[in-house]
């Protein structure tokens, strides 16, 4: 690869780069450090790439990597208890059962409801056992390529992908459920 | 296939990610099965709000033009 094409095909992946930071470290100042690290590694070991593979997967390798043995200390956060019931959370069940709904098509109107900080919220408050496997696959990364990152089998990228959608899901019904949206509205408390 | 079977793999079914056998089973399945057929439908349409929603931030242009500076000086490794 010519170097300027090396260059301009690396500075295309900084949106994708930097999100991802943002959330694993959950600090824009952390999030542009780690970037900024990231890009000076390539370019150090830009050599050790090989034209005419993947670029943007062999950035990534290189941010988790990074953030794995720079970040992930000081932005470690105490695990919180739902995670004990996320496995069994299914959110298509959940807004079946609700009943006295005013909707005709809850879930439709669930997901049209969902706002872009909400599921950015969400991102950033995945446990960090799960959040770097969900990101890498929001960023469009395969099975293969987040476990070769992660440095993991693909069957617990599997498993960490399938716990932390349940989480998500289970955040944005809650936070469907502070904002009231109609259809749920009616259901009577929330339970514990 | 039951419908725990096809529950347990829909997200790999969704992700593209069972082999030809696997994916023809559950396909099968899909089509006899409105429940899981509805699921599915939940489920893809919740993942693509969250990969629409979690990719729709930018970098802040400032990083962009430090980091733009640094990879047009930066002196590339000397090559063979």
């Amino acid at each position: 690869m010519a170097e300027d094409a090396f260059e301009s095909e690396a500075l295309s992946y900084i949106d994708a780069l930097y999100r991802t930071a943002l959330r694993m470290t959950r600090s824009e100042a952390d999030a542009e450090d780690l970037v900024q690290e990231t890009y000076i590694r390539a370019l150090r070991f830009r050599e050790q790439f090989t034209p005419g593979t993947n670029l943007k997967a062999w950035l990534f390798r290189i941010l988790t990597n990074t953030f794995i043995n720079a970040y992930r200390k000081r932005s470690r956060q105490p695990q919180t208890a739902e995670l004990d019931d996320v496995d069994e959370f299914s959110l298509y069940r959940r807004m079946s059962q609700e009943t006295g709904s005013n909707s005709s098509d809850p879930e439709k109107e669930f997901l049209d409801g969902i706002v872009s900080s909400e599921v950015k919220e969400a991102l950033a408050a995945l446990p960090e056992k799960f959040r770097t496997t969900v990101l890498l696959d929001v960023e469009g990364f395969s099975y293969k390529e987040i476990a070769e990152m992660v440095g993991v089998p693909i069957g617990t990228v599997m498993s960490r992908l399938h716990r932390g959608r349940k989480f998500l899901q289970q955040r944005l019904f809650d936070l469907a459920r502070e904002r009231g949206i109609a259809a749920l509205r009616t259901s009577g408390p929330r339970p514990d | 296939m039951d419908c725990d079977d096809c529950l347990e793999k829909l997200y790999a079914f969704l992700d593209q990610e069972l082999g030809s056998n696997e994916r023809k089973q559950v396909a099968s399945h899909l089509e006899g099965c409105t429940d899981c057929g509805d699921n599915l439908a939940f489920e893809e349409r919740f993942l693509k709000v969250i990969r629409d929603c979690g990719t729709s931030d930018v970098a802040p242009a400032e990083l962009r033009r430090r980091i733009a500076e640094r990879l047009r000086t930066e002196v590339p490794p000397t090559t063979a």
